[in-house]
Order: C-alpha cells, then structure tokens, then sequence
C-alpha cells in the first residue's frame, strides 16, 4: 500500500524530465503555499489564440517558465464534456476538434456518442385576435454531444477544459462533470474514541 | 471596366465643381444667405441639391476591389496565418467554391459571394489539424502524467476510494453564473472505511436513504451552502460525523429490539425455540423429561440443525426463491428424518 500511494508531485517532476523540458534553475523555484495549484506560471495565465499564435511563430522557449507548486495534483476519474446546440454539424466539427486535442494531449478518450435531442414544441395562436381554431407551432431543437475522457491529473484537465472553452463557438452551451478520486482523509481512518475509555454519552 | 472608363471624366468635373465651392465658400457664405433669404425655399433646396448630387458624385467613383486573395493563394501556404483566431467567413479569403442555401427553383444553392447563409454559421477554419497540432504542443508543458500505476478504474478506487463529483457550466446568457455549480456529490464505498460490525450497522441507519445497499455506497448531495468549496467542506465535515458518532456506543443502544436489527438472527430467534421444542419432544418420548444446557447444546450442535439455521437465514436476509425454498425443504426433511 505504502509503495502505491503516490505523492503525484513527486511523479509530475519526473514527468516533466521524461517529456524532456529540463527546466532552467530559475524556473524551477517552487511557489510558496499560498498561491494556487495551477501549473501555469506567471506569464501565461490564459492561453489566447492570439498569444498561441506567437508560440507557433517563435520557439518554445519565450514560455519556459512553469513553475511547481507544493499541493497534490488533482486526480479525475472521468471528465464528461457535454456540449448543447442547436445545429448538429457544428456539433460535429467542435467533436472532431475536442477528440483531436485530447489525443495530442496525450488524454485518454474513453467515448464520444450523441445523446438524444430535445426538442421543446410550442403551439400558439396564428392570429392577434380571435380565430381560436387556427395554430401556428414552433420548435426548438436542441442537440447534444458528449465526450468522455478518463483518468486525467488536475492540470492536464484544467488546460484541456480551458483550450476547449476558449475555442468553444457561438450558440453552443458545454456542462462538464468532474469526478475526482482522493483518499480518505486523516481524520477518518480511525475512530477517536479508544475501546477503554468511551466520550459521555449526548445529552 | 468600361464603366471606370467613363467615370474619371464626370469625376473630374464633379472635383472642379467642388474646388470652386471651396474656394469662395468663406467670401461668398454670407452673401449667398442673403440671396437665399430672398429668393424662395426652391432655390434654397436647388443648391442643397447641387450640393447633395456633388458629393454623392463625389462617393460614385468608387475604388473597385481588387482581386481576391484567393487567387494569389498557394496550395502550401501556412493556413494558420490567415485564419489564426475565430473569424466570420471571409469569402475571398477561402480559397473553397463552397456553395450554402436553399436553391431557386431549378437553379443551385448560392455560391460564396456575399453569401449571408455562410458567415451566419459558426466555422472552425481557425481550427484545422495542423493548428490544433501546434496549439497543443504549446500547451503539452502545462499538462502532467497520470499515474502508470493506477491503469483500472477499480485499482483508482482501490487506493483513492472517496469520489467527488461537481459540474462546470459554459453558457452564453444574462448571466455567466450558474447556481448548480455550487452542488458536490461524494460518494464512498463503506467497505474502504475502518469499522466494525456494530459501527456499519449504526452507520447505515444513520445514513438512511443515502446508503445504497446494493453497491454498498454511501452517496452525501450538499447544496446549502453557496460555494463549492464551502459544500465539499460540508461534506466532509458529514462524513467524519457520521464516522467518529457511528463509533460510539450510546446507552440507549442496548434498548434495540429485534424489530430493530437490520439482519434476521437466528439465535434467541422463535424458530430456534420451536426447532428445539420439537427435537426435545421427539427425544422425550422415549428418555427423559430433563432439559439440561448440555442437551441444548448438543441438539443445536447437530449438522442437521445447522444445515436447517443456514437455509432459514438464507430465506429471510436474501428473500424467497425457488433455491432457497428447495433447500429450506430438504432441511426440514433431514431434521425430522422423513
């Protein structure tokens, strides 16, 4: 048991070896406590196309800074994004787009399938004034997407589900559920009360 | 073209026209208002019209466009510099004979040109496979390896085993806010916690309908509080309630019935004192009438007897099926020896 609770910091130093971005000295400095566990370092708190666009034209190297903070990494069984629009083609291109950019990421697709559409009816009167016999009907359609990915760390999901976003185009809604896995905590893994002596009883 | 041909005469004279204005425009305002003052409205509304026909003559020539960019598009172009973000469909910038519409009556849908079908839609031209490419090989510093160990989702359960579930919403509208973001699901499984017998039992009457006795998992909904992190800590703070109170032993606990007991015990239970009654009476008849703690003993420690507690509990903890019931018959028969 010992040998498998990961402390998942330890790994993800080692993996940024293993992806061969030796940091440089500076870099590697740890942010103190306080700050958040996000992996992105102080210049790049979004990642905007356009500032994307510089990446792709310049080399890597003006983003060198990623910085290591001291909290645990996240650890997420599942990530489910499911998105929500009106026209099933856009939906289909934002499904090859998103499944494209977790397999470059090195994500595990699980599955990608199309829920049901919604579609919500309404009947109203043809006419402003009277003429009860004459309808008029209207509906809104709404088609779904969703894509599975899973066992994904916290810092991996929080780039992937900010690329996502940001990309995400007009007239279309995204629901993400989160199912992240932990240990249990300290407090919980023996009772307080000795078999000796017992709490009084609640009054 | 012959169109431009014509202009640049009647521009010219138009240019002339308005040159003349300009230059006796300061000496000559106020003496026109004079003459306008006399003269009638129509004459008034004649020079505004002069006026008028001069600059829109002015706006006629107007600069024609030049060729697409398209034509000037090679097949190996970098495409990812001239669509690099989100962009309405710039028709003589795809170099595509895309065609989008409903068509007229025998006729085809409508090409590119002016095309409002075409930049009304949402289009990924920004997001090409080469691009996506580039973009995450900028973003792959920012992403970390999930451990190799945990391959299976039973393995990640096995050593990680509270799963906490919250949503995230995206949403164009009145408001980015949305209240179901605040609500955190946690769920454990009571098998991975550290409690005994009697601690379980107390546990799942306190947890009533959030325990699911099929998949043994205790599942806490919080949403009264506003934020998530405030719910998650709620959560928590319930689940190390639950535990620490399920632990303890109050003196009240000795009052539980047998109405109360989650399981059916057959000790102390009726039909140990009938299966008892009737193995003494059978004995009694031929020996004698003495009911020591040592005949009781041995009588339940017979196999038959046994076999017989073991098919009763199987009946009431697990239901009647046509098993149970064909062994709750062969049961009886070998205790009375038919």
């Amino acid at each position: 048991m010992a040998a498998c609770v990961w402390s998942v910091r330890s790994v993800r130093v080692l993996s940024e070896i293993i992806h061969g971005h030796v940091l440089p000295a500076a870099a590697a400095v740890r942010h103190q406590a306080g700050t958040s566990r996000s992996l992105h370092g102080a210049r790049a708190p979004a990642v905007s196309a356009r500032h994307l666009k510089q990446l792709g034209v310049t080399s890597l190297r003006s983003l060198s800074q990623v910085s290591l903070s001291e909290e645990p990494d996240a650890l997420y069984q599942k990530l489910s994004v499911r998105v929500k629009g009106h026209d099933r083609s856009v939906l289909d291109s934002f499904e090859f787009f998103a499944s494209l950019a977790a397999r470059e990421l090195g994500l595990s697709l699980e599955r990608a399938f199309e829920p049901r559409k919604h579609t919500e009816k309404l009947t109203l009167l043809k006419s402003v004034h009277i003429f009860k016999k004459h309808r008029v009907q209207y509906e809104t359609r709404t088609h779904h997407r969703t894509i599975e990915i899973s066992r994904v760390t916290g810092s991996s999901a929080r780039v992937y589900l900010e690329y996502i976003q940001r990309n995400l185009p007009e007239g279309v809604a995204m629901e993400v559920t989160k199912t992240s896995v932990e240990e249990i905590p300290e407090h919980i893994q023996k009772p307080l009360w000795d078999e000796g002596k017992l709490e009084p009883c609640g009054q | 073209m012959a169109a431009s041909v014509t202009r640049p005469a009647l521009s010219s004279l138009c240019k002339i026209n308005s040159n003349i204005n300009g230059i006796y425009s300061l000496t000559s305002f106020s003496r026109r208002i004079s003459i306008s003052s006399v003269l009638s409205t129509s004459a008034v509304t004649t020079e505004t019209e002069a006026a008028g026909r001069g600059v829109r003559g002015q706006r006629r020539s107007k600069r024609q466009a030049g060729e697409p960019r398209t034509e000037r598009m090679t097949v190996d172009q970098d495409w990812t510099a001239v669509y690099p973000t989100a962009a309405s469909f710039k028709p003589s910038a795809v170099p595509l004979p895309v065609r989008m519409g409903y068509p007229v009556k025998r006729g085809v849908p409508p090409a590119k040109k002016g095309n409002l079908e075409l930049i009304k839609i949402p289009n990924f031209l920004h997001l090409t496979p080469v691009a996506i490419k580039k973009h995450c090989e900028a973003l792959k510093q920012f992403c970390t390896e999930w451990p190799s160990a945990l391959d299976s989702d039973e393995k990640c359960v096995k050593h990680f085993p509270i799963q906490v579930q919250s949503k995230e919403f995206v949403s164009a509208g009145l408001s980015l806010r949305n209240p179901d973001v605040r609500i955190v699901t946690l769920k454990v499984k009571l098998s991975s916690l550290n409690l005994d017998d009697h601690a379980r039992k107390k546990m799942i009457k306190l947890s009533e309908e959030r325990y699911c006795k099929d998949t043994d998992t205790l599942t806490i909904t919080t949403d009264s509080c506003p934020l998530r992190q405030q719910n998650y800590d709620y959560a928590m703070y319930l689940l190390t309630v639950l535990y620490h109170e399920s632990w303890k032993t109050e003196a009240w606990e000795q009052e539980k019935t047998r109405a109360d007991m989650e399981e059916y015990e057959w000790e102390d239970s009726p039909s140990q004192k009938k299966v008892l009654d009737t193995l003494l009476r059978m004995r009694a008849l031929g020996a004698k009438d003495e009911v020591e703690e040592g005949t009781r003993e041995e009588l339940l420690g017979q196999p038959a007897v046994q076999e017989y507690r073991d098919t009763m509990l199987r009946l009431k903890n697990e239901g009647e099926t046509e098993e149970n019931l064909q062994q709750y018959k062969e049961a009886v028969k070998k205790l009375f020896n038919i």
